[in-house]
């Protein structure tokens, strides 16, 4: 899967949670879902994928009915579960040079693939963090009160230390050129054979046709 | 040939009324070296953002004086901590010294030139295959350094760049800057690296809350104000707390040479 064009891991990322929601429910939210999941699965980003979807399941149940809950909550897992895929199965460094080299600009390319990395690189982060404040004497665990505190002590810093890089980092890619404009030379540009092409306008025909079926 | 020039220039940072540079003239020629001295707040990184056309373009700030810049080639800059100057785009250090010139939108034929030759003046070559974000700090600060050369910088700027290095790193790379200036390189520079200066500056400006306070060749660092101010080499640092007779020797080969005579 992961040798697979970058274009067309986001258009199977993109197509699944659009059918989900284009299908009826709970059947099509439960079809999608089991494929993203299976995804998710083959890309090791299964817990992930659980672990992002619960809370969504938990905040539905306090809101909504349970047949209700079931019908969103499949449709939601469906996107989590996608994303949490695609960002497992897609290396950054992959999606610029695909978009560069159909032209697209790198600044533009470099926002995508920023999403995409922004995940792990806090999840690093935040785990250093709360190792450094375990260090200093500050334990997750206990009353309700005591973890409050312990998730600021995570919180703050994770989020100033963010904001701190952005800076340097901004700096950093416009010494290296990369600015409003740049036209990048892709250097290994990943194949985009035909069969991959014709799959992605076959979702993209798919997703329309779902949807002119469901209008009718 | 290229020319850097920095005619009375204030600077300001957003909100904030104090300059960190006060009336700063300087100039830097292609072939030449010259090196920032000063405390910490003495404003020697700021100087560089003006010179790398970075202040107040991308940090904001008010700038009153001129800057003018004339080169054949980009100015880069080296910024002080590696980890925040990884592209985040690169599968390998090859890719990550890659990302510069093929910003630069060069043919990737020549892109391949530029970094090989880069890779090679940074002794990276047995890292070329390495995710960089595995790398300790010396190396990484290594593959940065190695980005901005392969862009084939007019401009060098260099902030800290041996902070990272241990002393034989250290010393390979006031060689590269020396060697990259007989090319043709300009290169503005701000260390504490005090020791490494006289092999390798032909300049050293001393900077002082924001204003030159002095400027002169690399014998300045042996200067009786400068050393009073912490910013002198360490012999010649040492020979005036031993209060042994001044002009204090700049370098140890110095040392020597003044023990044999005295």
């Amino acid at each position: 899967m992961t040798r697979l064009h970058p274009f067309t891991l986001l258009a199977i990322a993109g197509a699944l949670p659009a059918l989900a929601w284009i299908f009826p429910a709970p059947a099509g939210g439960l079809a999608t879902a089991i494929v993203a999941m299976g995804l998710a699965i083959s890309a090791r980003a299964f817990r992930t994928a659980v672990f992002t979807a619960a809370p969504f399941w938990l905040f539905l149940l306090l809101l909504h009915d349970v047949p209700t809950t079931v019908a969103i909550g499949l449709r939601i897992t469906t996107m989590v579960a996608s994303f949490v895929w695609v960002v497992a199965a897609l290396p950054p460094p992959r999606l610029v040079e695909a978009m560069v080299a159909t032209g697209w600009s790198a600044t533009t390319a470099y926002v995508f693939a920023a999403t995409l990395s922004a995940v792990p690189v806090l999840r690093a982060r935040a785990r250093r963090i709360a190792d450094a404040q375990r260090c200093r004497g500050m334990s997750p665990r206990g009353g309700l009160a005591h973890r409050l505190r312990a998730l600021r002590a995570l919180a703050l810093p994770l989020i100033l230390s963010a904001l701190h890089e952005v800076d340097e980092r901004a700096l950093a890619l416009e010494t290296r050129k990369l600015g409003p404009g740049t036209r990048r030379t892709p250097l290994s540009p990943p194949p985009d054979p035909v069969s991959g092409r014709v799959a992605r306008w076959s979702l993209v025909v798919a997703c329309l046709a779902a949807l002119v079926w469901r209008l009718r | 040939m290229t020319r850097l020039a920095l005619e009375g220039v204030t600077f300001r940072y957003p909100a904030t009324d104090t300059p960190a540079l006060t009336d700063v003239s300087l100039e830097v020629a292609g072939g030449e070296v010259v090196a920032l001295v000063g405390s910490v707040g003495a404003g020697a990184s700021t100087l560089l953002l003006v010179a790398g056309d970075l202040a107040p373009r991308v940090v904001g700030g008010r700038l009153e004086g001129r800057v003018t810049f004339d080169g054949d080639g980009p100015r880069g800059i080296v910024l002080p901590t590696p980890w925040t100057q990884l592209s985040g785009m690169a599968f390998t250090v090859w890719d990550e010294v890659a990302f510069g010139p093929a910003n630069l939108g060069l043919p990737r034929d020549e892109i391949v030139r530029q970094v090989d030759d880069a890779v090679a003046r940074l002794g990276l070559e047995a890292f070329v295959s390495r995710d960089p974000t595995t790398l300790s700090g010396g190396e990484l600060q290594r593959v940065i350094v190695a980005g901005i050369v392969a862009m084939r910088p007019a401009l060098l700027l260099l902030d800290e760049p041996t902070a990272e290095l241990d002393p034989a790193g250290a010393r390979a790379l006031w060689q590269l800057v020396r060697a990259l200036a007989n090319e043709g390189t300009a290169i503005l520079l701000a260390t504490s690296d005090l020791d490494g200066l006289p092999a390798v500056a032909d300049r050293v400006v001393w900077l002082d809350h924001g204003r030159v306070a002095a400027s002169g060749p690399a014998a300045l660092l042996a200067n009786e104000e400068v050393i009073a101010a912490n910013l002198g080499t360490t012999v010649a640092t040492v020979w005036r707390a031993a209060e042994l007779p001044a002009p204090y020797p700049l370098t140890v080969a110095h040392a020597v040479q003044r023990w044999e005579r005295r």
